[in-house]
């Protein structure tokens, strides 16, 4: 299997999740004309968020496209909107190319595809295009990992994750 | 090695990439009858519709087979398979040799027995051809009549309500839709359709197409008299055996694989509408005639042809459509016919959903309207998951892939892939 | 532009960014940077948190939830944000001025012998305002039942302030009829608090409409009692003379710094401070004195009446302690920043406390008693000294930026600079804006937040306003801003003002940007406008008058209050970054647009201080208009909008 772009994947730290959806809103800026929160709800259409909170129970995650490597999306996109970014293994999404069949909703696990109605297009993680700056180093790549005020989210690898984990279960008191 | 593929369309493509992906050097060849190459043909709606054009038609770029060195024979039909000489014969008489062979040859529409279907303008849908074909009389016609009320000819309706065409669909049914959902959730759909411009017409069928050369009108079984000049037969498909059966390859109702795509003969695959798989939520061996099946057996046809020993999990029957933004998404058994299933279902306004389980499995469902928790259901489905445990959340309007974190957990062997464990690794 | 450039204007707190950031200091922006990216529902007003049932929130992007589990829509959970921020500010002018009614009630029985009834006419004017009868009585007499009267205020429960008497006639009418003339100061606010309780109140105009209600309580209430009495009290404004900016902090000195808002204390240790005991004390440990320096409204209260330097604006409590230099700073209440404490530990200054409403866990607390006030105030400086010795001289780095101001304009004495000893008037003030020299004025007020650069938004849109003609009111932090930029003096009118408004202060010798006070003296704004409709010629109301409002840096809920006292007295104010309203398209509209035609004002919200300077000449043009008066004399040509 080939290995993915050292940082294209966005983790959730469960525990440390509060479900305050400012990766939501800070998604949704991030895909406005203006990017700026007071424009961007004064936006026609809205600007899309491409994350969303979940819960079961207590336990909440921040929800993203998950970049399958073997993509049902991309297997069932009918007019080759969506596919694998050879280089990144990033599922991409060609907006131009959607005809919003839905089909690609129809399978993702994840339900991380979400149907844009206005525009009737399909609208997913798109890892932040705008924000391709190498400067801002690869956590801040993201503008949900950057907003998230609790640390739960992280880009990087699993291996990278992992260590975060650890890292911050060592440096906790408890 | 020298990998053959007829059929250039879902299957036949992905195919074709699968092999290339994994051999630089294989010599591959792929034939298609048909001369436009690489286009989706669930698009030609859309292309009649007016919402793209040609040029959005294809699913790959227009480079593909050149820039994977792939050799074509593109307008030649395959007219019989060679199995002692391993060799394919086009039409014309050339001979194209294979070591490993994939039939993908996809599938016909159904077409009507009754007089007049032979008339001009008188379709089905299937083919580019048809499409330009219909695109180029479409500003002569005022009225059309669309023969069939399940997905196929809604889908051609709403094409042609689209282009403001006065539309009459005539079902043989009491309901719109019979064979996916239950006279509920039709008639959420039906009201849609009918409220924005297309007439629907239940417990009909046409018994003869009018007109002396082309078609004028229809005549209903009910001796109703329809006048309109375009008339489309939108009644589902049959899958194009012929060349396998004629080389007396193992044919039921499509082609017959093994759970490595393989046919009767050991050097034969096959995949897309014309294969008869694996259907993972009925448990049978089935033709699921839909691009993502065909793209997936494309791929797993393609991985045995390089003789990789990948077995296909089989194929789960779905569908999604869209009129006029209201969405609609079914997929596997859901209108079961035998005893032993439950089904929960919920209707609102402009809302419908249905879960159909047995043994406490999903094994179909159908949502209108509310279609975001399709694909994590599909999934459920694939992977044949208790679902006791999350039952009373399933019809739940924030049903989402959390809810089933804990089965994610609980039957790690089943959500093999990675992606699954990462969302679970602090859960 | 250098980071420490980017987050401060103002070249002596770049110097302090500097160092905090050589010596990994952090500071106030390094705590904003911190908290980026604020909270989108925080922002857009469209979290509630009011009841046990939620917290709720509204998508703002129209794909999750549309009300909260109560059912309250964005425009019942924005409104009720909105109104309870205004509780909240005029909650805290109101008790400020509670606070000075009831020192001076004190000082008038002669239970606070450090206190005085220094301004007798000021005194007997407002006493008469308040149907007292001054004939015969004494001063402490009149000062008692003024004192009596002020505080009953506070708890009154029908009927109307007394002050909103002072407002033009029209302008009463309008709030009648619109029912929202304040019946008691603190009744609105407690009122705010139960209409915004879960399940009351959930009409949002109705809501905002009580909301102005509470807030001109404070303008004409709460503020305006803080105001005169403030002037009783400790004596009446005059024009006078000082410095500002961190190089008022002197090298060789004990440098005491008074910050927060109530001059009760901050009065007394102007006097304590000339103690020779503490003097010599003070040059016992190698001090040449004792140097007394302000800071935020404080600074503005001794500044206005006693021309003691204000070290600086809100922005820069922790910059002067950076400083290394300062001794003791001493704080009271509001806009003093919790993260005092910690800076302070940065270095050897001392930080007291003084209200009982204002506590730090750790920090020394030597609590205000009007009683013995100059006791107290000496113990605190006693304290400031004797820190002295602890102080690192390598550590002091004083910056040198230092601006002369001329400060202590009011409503009485802007009449008697405009018309002369014997002729109190706004006349001359009037004439100018009919026949055009002066466009109109405009009070560019409010605090300063790290969400803009620090001073520049204050600075460049008082500018531009002079530049066209417009005369310019400050108070609070703005007015240092500027005072710091040099725009408080006389000459800068010379530099900065057009020729129309240049010649009116040459004539009167004013500066073109008059000084009125700490943020609770917003109310002599409205005094001065309701004057200038009193004079005549510029219509019967203050909505006619050719002036606006403007927060350009505004960051506490008092701002909120204050603009919505303005706005329900009937001024076109702008602030710099939106109030949290935007998640509800209706409420933004009400108060951005609606509320024009009900009571004559309205807010708008512009980050670019060019833009919304033009916007408010716009309006001023458009007022001038309506007043059928020519426009000003002097034209200029726009200067296009900046970017931060």
């Amino acid at each position: 299997m080939k290995t993915k772009t050292k940082d294209i994947k966005i983790y959730c730290d469960i525990t440390r999740c509060v479900g305050c959806k400012s990766c939501e809103i800070a998604c949704a800026i991030e895909h406005s004309k203006s990017k700026n929160i007071f424009a961007a709800v004064k936006e026609t259409p809205l600007p899309k968020r491409r994350v969303e909170t979940q819960n079961i129970g207590s336990k909440i995650i921040s929800l993203h496209c998950q970049h399958c490597e073997d993509a049902p999306c991309v297997k069932a996109c009918m007019s080759g909107a969506l596919s694998k970014d050879e280089k990144t293994r990033a599922t991409i999404h060609d907006k131009e190319k959607c005809v919003g069949c839905w089909m690609c909703v129809m399978v993702c696990p994840f339900g991380a595809i979400i149907r844009d109605a206005e525009s009737h297009i399909a609208v997913k993680c798109d890892l932040c295009p705008d924000r391709d700056d190498p400067s801002t180093g690869s956590g801040l790549r993201y503008a949900c990992v950057a907003a998230c005020p609790t640390d739960a989210l992280f880009a990087g690898t699993k291996e990278e994750f992992e260590k975060n984990l650890s890292k911050k279960k060592g440096n906790s008191k408890h | 090695m020298n990998y053959v593929i007829i059929g250039g369309s879902a299957a036949g493509v992905t195919a074709a990439e699968t092999i290339r992906k994994n051999d630089k050097k294989a010599v591959i060849t792929l034939i298609s009858d048909e001369t436009f190459p690489l286009y989706s043909r669930c698009l030609l709606t859309y292309l009649i519709a007016g919402s793209i054009d040609e040029s959005k038609l294809c699913f790959r770029d227009k480079d593909f087979y050149k820039e994977n060195n792939i050799k074509t024979y593109l307008g030649k039909k395959a007219v019989s398979i060679d199995r002692k000489k391993k060799s394919v014969s086009l039409e014309g008489g050339t001979k194209v040799p294979y070591d490993k062979l994939l039939i993908a040859t996809g599938a016909t529409p159904k077409t009507e027995n009754i007089p007049g279907v032979n008339k001009k303008r008188v379709f089905t849908i299937r083919r580019i051809d048809d499409a330009r074909a219909i695109i180029k009389i479409l500003d002569n016609v005022n009225k059309a009549a669309v023969l069939g009320g399940g997905l196929i000819g809604l889908r051609d309706a709403y094409a042609l309500r689209q282009k403001n065409k006065e539309v009459t669909v005539v079902v043989k049914s009491q309901q719109v839709l019979s064979q996916m959902v239950d006279a509920d959730a039709a008639r959420i759909i039906a009201t849609l359709l009918e409220k924005n411009g297309i007439k629907i017409m239940t417990g009909a069928a046409a018994k003869e197409i009018l007109g002396k050369d082309t078609a004028e009108g229809i005549l209903t079984d009910g001796g109703k008299r329809l006048d309109c000049q375009l008339v489309i037969i939108g009644k589902g498909v049959n899958p194009n055996t012929q060349l396998a059966s004629a080389a007396a390859i193992k044919v039921e109702e499509g082609i017959v694989v093994d759970e490595f795509l393989k046919t009767s003969d050991k050097d034969i695959f096959a995949a897309g509408d014309v294969a008869q798989t694996y259907d993972v939520a009925r448990d049978a061996k089935r033709i699921n005639a839909l691009w993502p099946s065909a793209v997936e057996q494309g791929q797993i046809a393609g991985l045995n042809m390089l003789g990789k020993n990948v077995s296909y999990e089989g194929s789960l029957s779905m569908n999604s459509v869209d009129f006029f933004g209201l969405a609609s998404i079914s997929m596997g058994v859901t209108k079961p016919k035998e005893e032993g299933y439950e089904i929960i279902s919920r209707i609102r306004k402009n809302e419908y959903k249905k879960i159909v389980l047995k043994e406490n499995r999903i094994v179909g469902m159908v949502l209108v309207g509310d279609v975001g928790s399709a694909g994590v259901i599909s999934i459920l489905i694939r992977n044949k998951i208790d679902v006791s445990s999350i039952k009373g959340k399933l019809l739940d309007e924030r049903f989402d892939y959390a809810k089933i974190m804990p089965l994610v957990k609980k039957f790690k062997d089943k959500f093999r892939q990675e992606e699954y464990q990462d969302t679970i690794m602090t859960f | 532009m250098e980071k420490h450039e980017e987050r401060s204007y103002d070249p002596a707190s770049q110097k302090m960014i500097k160092k905090a950031i050589d010596e990994d200091i952090k500071i106030v922006w390094d705590r904003y940077d911190a908290q980026k990216p604020q909270c989108g529902f925080g922002e857009l007003g469209i979290c509630c948190r009011i009841c046990n049932m939620g917290p709720c929130r509204i998508d703002p992007f129209g794909e999750g939830t549309e009300e909260g589990v109560c059912g309250a829509s964005k425009d019942t959970i924005v409104a009720r944000n909105l109104v309870r921020m205004i509780a909240s500010g005029a909650a805290a002018h109101s008790d400020h001025g509670r606070d000075i009614a009831h020192t001076l009630l004190m000082a008038a029985k002669g239970e606070a012998h450090d206190y005085h009834l220094k301004a007798t006419d000021k005194l007997a004017r407002t006493a008469r305002i308040y149907g007292i009868d001054t004939k015969g009585k004494l001063t402490e007499k009149i000062g008692e039942e003024l004192g009596e009267k002020c505080l009953s205020e506070f708890g009154q429960q029908h009927g109307e302030l007394r002050l909103i008497g002072l407002a033009p006639k029209k302008r009463q009418e309008i709030w009648r009829k619109l029912g929202i003339v304040p019946r008691g100061i603190d009744r609105e606010i407690v009122e705010i608090m139960h209409r915004t309780h879960m399940g009351v109140d959930n009409d949002y105009k109705n809501i905002i409409n009580h909301g102005m209600r509470a807030a001109l309580g404070d303008g004409w209430g709460g503020s305006m009692i803080a105001t005169e009495l403030s002037d009783i009290l400790f004596g009446a404004p005059e024009p006078i003379r000082a410095t500002v900016n961190l190089g008022v902090l002197k090298e060789d000195y004990v440098n005491i710094v008074v910050h927060g808002h109530e001059p009760t204390l901050s009065d007394v240790v102007t006097e304590a401070v000339k103690d020779p005991e503490l003097l010599s004390l003070a040059k016992k440990y190698g001090a040449k004195g004792i140097n007394l320096a302000g800071m935020c409204c404080t600074a503005n209260e001794i500044l206005m009446r006693h021309g003691i330097p204000s070290a600086g604006n809100f922005l820069q409590q922790e910059l002067a302690i950076l400083t290394g230099a300062v001794e003791l700073m001493m704080v009271d209440v509001q806009c003093i920043m919790p993260a005092l404490s910690s800076a302070a530990n940065c270095f050897h200054t001392k930080l007291v406390t003084t209200s009982p409403k204002c506590k730090f866990p750790g920090v020394e607390h030597i609590e205000l008693k009007e009683e013995k006030a100059l006791e107290i105030a000496k113990n605190i400086i006693r304290l400031g000294v004797e820190n002295y010795k602890k102080r690192v001289k390598e550590r002091v780095s004083i910056p040198k930026e230092i601006k002369g101001l001329v400060a202590g304009f009011t409503t009485e004495n802007v009449f008697r600079i405009l018309g002369g000893k014997y002729r109190f008037t706004v006349r001359p003030l009037n004439d100018a804006i009919i026949s055009g020299r002066l466009r109109g004025a405009a009070g560019v007020v409010g605090c300063c937040n790290p969400n803009i650069r620090h001073d520049w938004a204050h600075v460049s849109m008082v500018k531009e306003l002079l530049k066209n003609d417009v005369l310019v009111v400050q108070t609070g932090c703005s007015a240092i801003a500027c005072a710091k930029e040099g725009l408080l003096t006389p000459e800068s009118a010379f530099e900065y003002a057009g020729a129309g408004l240049r010649e009116v202060c040459e004539a009167v010798g004013i500066p073109p940007v008059l000084h009125v006070g700490s943020c609770v003296d917003n109310s002599r704004i409205l005094l001065i406008l309701s004057a200038v409709v009193a004079e005549g010629g510029l219509g019967e109301d203050i909505s006619d008058l050719p002036v606006a409002g403007a927060a350009p840096e505004w960051m506490s809920e008092k701002a909120i209050s204050i603009g919505f006292y303005f706005v329900a007295s009937g001024v076109y104010t702008i602030f710099g970054t939106p109030h949290p309203v935007l998640g509800s398209p209706n409420v933004t509209n009400y108060i951005t647009n609606e509320l024009e035609n009900i009571v004559g004002g309205k807010f708008a919200f512009e980050e670019d201080p060019i833009k919304a300077a033009h916007m408010m000449i716009k309006h001023i043009d458009l007022k001038r208009k309506a007043l059928k008066l020519g426009p000003a004399i002097h034209q200029h040509k726009k200067t296009p909008a900046l970017k931060t």
